[in-house]
């Protein structure tokens, strides 16, 4: 490849400052690092060959220093690809060995749960956040009425509602957190 | 990320950088400093008496030269390791060389045991030679580790290793000018079991301390 001549030059520039022939070189080896991590490493998909060009061209940046400049580029960049691409498959190796197929597992199964209590905890946490987007009106009669056990007569001291505005007060704000919660009312 | 808008950003924070000496001239000098030291080193100690008739002996001269070649062989290799362009061979070159040091000291021990019926393997106590070997080793291998500390981002390990094993090596040369075992199967052991010791703990040392030369510029920049 003719152009390859001019990286060598291009690096030893880039090892002087020069922020246009770094610039150029990067580009000009980006389709070729591409080439040679999908020829390499053929076990790598699309996104983890791009995630390996790019640990090499950052490693490049942070080792500009170790370039000869009386010798070749590709062969260098070439090598920095290889190390990081063997770094990627250890990584890969030792993740695998800790990574566990859930294809056979159903997805309602408490084999998922990490804790006895996750699903009360995730049901909890699913009303609380409902009962957040109720209107203002509706979460203080609930929360008097449901969650501070409140009688009817205490509550309408303090809302200053009848007991009877108030009863359809929270007959309407059940129906509204049900909806939220997707609940209807054949359940 | 795109790497177009990497490349970008690259572009962006590039830097002028001084670029390191080549592996032949670190290696010069590495051995401009680690041959005086274990010359003075072998003179404080007083040389062996022995010495002058050892030169003559072609056994002691070929296992020193094999020791010298190589705590050479691996001091190179240790300065290649960090390259990401040098060559596989080079870098298993050291193993080769201490197989055949290994390989000749084997063989000297086995002739001589052959020739005395045996005697030559009555192993005796020379603990001397740990402590002599840490003293002859610790400038080589504090000065490669000082060396290789700005290419200790590609095979740290590796380089470490053969770094490890040119000081152990250096150190063994001169250890057997200013002390002498009393057989060939005393220095199999108590000798070579010191260059072994040591080359694993400067190993383990030097990993660790290129390690964190390694780590500190990238924290360096997080904190900025």
């Amino acid at each position: 490849m003719s152009e390859q001549g001019d990286w060598a030059r291009w690096l030893s520039e880039a090892q002087a400052g020069n922020r246009r022939s770094y610039e150029a070189l990067l580009r000009a080896a980006l389709p070729w690092l591409r080439g040679m991590a999908r020829r390499r490493f053929p076990w790598a998909d699309a996104a983890e060959a791009e995630a390996m060009v790019q640990d090499t061209l950052l490693a490049l940046h942070r080792n500009l220093h170790l370039y000869d400049p009386g010798r070749p580029a590709e062969p260098f960049l070439l090598g920095i690809l290889k190390l990081r691409g063997a770094d990627r498959r250890r990584m890969r190796a030792r993740h695998q060995v800790r990574e566990t197929p859930l294809d056979d597992v159903p997805v309602t199964s408490m084999a998922l749960a990490t804790k006895e209590t996750q699903e009360v905890a995730i049901d909890a946490g699913r009303v609380s956040s409902a009962v957040g987007a109720l209107p203002p009106r509706d979460r203080e009669i609930l929360e008097m009425l449901k969650l501070r056990e409140m009688s009817l007569a205490e509550t309408s001291a303090a809302t200053g509602m009848s007991v009877g505005a108030l009863k359809v007060a929270t007959f309407r704000a059940i129906r509204r957190l049900r909806a939220k919660l997707g609940v209807t009312d054949e359940e | 990320m795109r790497s177009e808008d990497l490349i970008t950003s690259l572009a962006q924070d590039l830097g002028a950088v001084r670029p390191l000496p080549s592996p032949a001239r670190l290696l010069a000098v590495w051995l401009g400093v680690s041959v005086p030291v274990l010359a003075a080193i072998t003179l404080m100690m007083g040389p062996r008496p022995d010495l002058a008739g050892k030169c003559g002996e072609a056994g002691f001269v070929i296992s020193q030269g094999l020791g010298v070649v190589t705590a050479v062989v691996s001091a190179y290799a240790a300065f290649c390791a960090g390259r990401p362009d040098q060559p596989g061979w080079k870098l298993w070159a050291p193993m080769l060389a201490m197989l055949v040091w290994l390989g000749d000291l084997g063989r000297q021990c086995a002739v001589v045991s052959l020739q005395d019926a045996g005697g030559v393997l009555r192993l005796q106590l020379d603990p001397m030679c740990v402590p002599a070997i840490v003293i002859a080793g610790v400038i080589p291998a504090g000065l490669i580790v000082a060396l290789m500390r700005r290419s200790a981002t590609f095979r740290r390990d590796h380089a470490c290793l053969c770094g490890a094993l040119a000081a152990g090596a250096a150190a063994d040369v001169a250890l057997r000018l200013f002390h002498g075992s009393v057989n060939i199967a005393t220095l199999l052991l108590w000798q070579m079991g010191s260059v072994m010791l040591f080359t694993s703990t400067a190993w383990f040392i030097s990993s660790t301390i290129l390690r964190n030369v390694a780590r500190a510029p990238r924290r360096r920049q997080l904190a900025g």
